[in-house]
């Protein structure tokens, strides 16, 4: 058998080795044929699965820990392992007098980086798909841009531009216009994905021939068909704002980030409860989008004519 | 959700373009784009352009090209030297682990909601970047804070005494996996669901095992991919700030040692540097971003 191996495809080799059950070639071909069958080839995913696994959970048990309880690590034993364990620091950041300044200000960054993100998007996009499809390429190239930019370098930028417009980068919320280009990469993609993903010309033109205006169009007809894209986009959006360190720091605007940084400073346990709670209301943030982008799916599907009905609906730019 | 942060795949729906309008009217219709161009132009190009402006500028309003040459020399230059070779490792780590974790998660079977957990859970990890990461891995390699560390100094293993922290090379590297491998998988995993079942069997029928099938199909057509993946974890582990910030004290990376310049507590003249750093920074990144727009274009050619 073993001079034929090298002739024999190897569904028919594995046939041949199976001594139990030799007229059974639907059981065996199949499996030797496609998926790893080697002890090898079975136990590597099922490793590197249980080491990314401890990997990627490990500092975040460990910070969790850090901000819950009070013992130092040096000093974790059997006997002080469930010791000292209390929900208290969490809340210390709340009472910091420079707590809620720095939270109001990147929740104001981050509504008006949505807000200005969202107005300058939308109308340039759907002008774009419906008046303007040659410079389709253009905008989808100046979009990643941004990508070529990292924040640090950007902030070189503005402290060379500042002294020719101090009156309005010394204002706080004059970041507003670098978050919407440091995010344009994320939300310009998810909303031409979500236009992609609608008939626009039909549903325009159907609502203007039963004479909607073009504001009408927009906001009763558009807006509502691209729900996923545009509640993705804002949520990209809020969350590399909310996140955002580099320029906030560089610039010394006192936003939640720099707070997150310098309270660490002054107290520690309570500062990686604070870092700890950063992290899970951002990680929430793209747990509730997932939700809501995808229930949107199942029970308001946007229109896509029959011809289409084969190409994914909303998803933002990914198809097998 | 997932898809958005990176452009991975490029949607090839061109069919909807529009019949060509009558040349009068497309000449007006560009006058749409104007505000979204001037706000680019005001927000994105002006600044940029005024480092490389403001790099080249000498004192006597000339230009010349020594300050560029300056970020060559001495600090500067052992900078970009650690930061590019520690960047360069924690894009190999990643793009192995990821690929790896990729490939696992593609022949997941059994565990349905494994998979979307590792999808999902990338998609939150690639953007996590930032104050929260360093300091969660604070308190598990930490000096004295890890409970890794002591739980190692426990067995008997003392990393510290090896060399290892977390602002050294090995250290940013571990950290920067975080975020980089969970990135490699969003770039990996739509390349590894492209390797065709019917690939695999006509390199059986050949008479090939499971090791020719990597080496003549499976690794050929995932190399672009992989470059591609490598190119942008570079990229994303040479500007990246926040996490370094924290975890190196002195600016002995590129991007802390341009807001060391930014920062003010530097001689007249001085600063140009700075503006020379982050000029060379925006270089780099362009560089890389090229070709991995070029990688992503080869990549796409087996995906029908």
């Amino acid at each position: 058998m073993t001079d034929h191996h090298i002739h024999l495809p190897p569904a028919s080799t594995a046939l041949l080795d199976d001594d139990d059950n030799p007229t059974a070639p639907t059981a065996v071909a199949p499996q030797s044929v496609g998926r790893p069958s080697s002890r090898f080839s079975k136990i590597v995913p099922v490793l590197v699965l249980l080491a990314c696994g401890f990997f990627f959970l490990a500092p975040l048990l460990t910070l969790a820990r850090h901000s819950l309880q009070n013992v130092p690590a040096f000093l974790l034993g059997r006997e002080t392992l469930f010791k000292k364990w209390a929900l208290t620091p969490v809340t210390l950041a709340f009472k910091d007098p420079a707590f809620w300044p720095a939270l109001s200000l990147s929740l104001k960054l981050a509504a008006g980086t949505v807000l200005l993100t969202l107005g300058l998007l939308i109308p340039t996009a759907v002008w774009t798909h419906l008046r303007v499809p040659k410079a389709r390429s253009l905008i989808e190239f100046v979009t990643v841009l941004p990508y070529m930019i990292p924040p640090i370098a950007m902030v070189a930028g503005i402290i060379i531009v500042k002294p020719h417009a101090r009156w309005f980068l010394n204002s706080d919320l004059a970041l507003i216009p670098f978050y919407v280009v440091l995010a344009l990469p994320f939300t310009y993609r998810s909303i031409d994905a979500g236009l992609r993903a609608i008939d626009l010309r039909t549903l325009v033109d159907a609502s203007r021939s039963l004479g909607a205006g073009w504001g009408a169009t927009l906001w009763k007809v558009l807006l509502p068909n691209m729900r996923a894209a545009i509640i993705s986009a804002a949520f990209l959006t809020a969350a590399v704002v909310i996140g955002e360190f580099t320029i906030a720091d560089t610039l010394l605007k006192e936003t939640l980030p720099r707070f997150q940084a310098t309270f660490v400073g002054r107290e520690p346990q309570a500062g990686y409860a604070l870092n700890l709670l950063a992290l899970l209301v951002t990680t929430l943030l793209f747990v509730l989008l997932s939700v809501l982008t995808r229930k949107r799916d199942v029970s308001r599907r946007p229109y896509v004519p029959p011809a289409d009905l084969t190409a994914p609906s909303t998803s933002t730019g990914a198809h097998s | 959700m997932t898809d958005v942060i990176i452009p991975i795949e490029e949607d090839g729906g061109r069919t909807t373009s529009a019949p060509p309008p009558s040349s009068v009217r497309r000449s007006w219709a560009w006058v749409g784009l104007v505000p979204f161009f001037a706000f680019l132009f005001l927000f994105l190009i002006v600044p940029a352009f005024s480092v490389f402006l403001q790099a080249l500028k000498t004192e006597e309003d000339g230009l010349s090209l020594s300050a560029m040459g300056e970020a060559f020399s001495g600090q500067n230059f052992q900078a970009f030297k650690f930061s590019i070779v520690f960047s360069a490792g924690a894009a190999i780590v990643g793009v192995v682990f990821g690929t790896l974790l990729a490939y696992a998660a593609a022949s997941l079977i059994r565990p349905k909601w494994l998979r979307n957990l590792i999808t999902s859970f990338s998609g939150v990890a690639a953007n996590m970047g930032g104050l929260p990461l360093a300091f969660a891995f604070i308190t598990l390699l930490g000096a004295r804070a890890g409970v890794l560390t002591n739980v190692l100094n426990w067995l008997g293993i003392d990393i510290y005494d090896h060399g290892f922290d977390l602002g050294n090379t090995a250290g940013l590297i571990v950290v920067y996996s975080y975020f980089n491998i969970p990135l490699m998988v969003l770039i990996t995993l739509p390349a590894i669901d492209g390797l065709k079942q019917s690939w695999r069997e006509a390199c059986a029928n050949l008479g090939g095992t499971t090791f020719t099938y990597w080496r003549r199909v499976g690794i050929p057509v995932l190399t672009p991919s992989l470059l591609g993946g490598f190119l942008l974890l570079f990229a994303n582990s040479f500007a990246a700030y926040a996490t370094a910030r924290i975890l190196t004290d002195n600016s002995k990376i590129v991007s802390l040692r341009i807001a060391f310049f930014l920062g003010g507590d530097v001689g007249i003249g001085e600063d140009a540097v700075g503006f020379s750093l982050a000029a060379w920074m925006i270089i780099i990144m362009a560089l890389c971003m090229s070709f991995y727009w070029l990688a992503r274009k080869r990549a796409e050619r087996w995906r029908a």
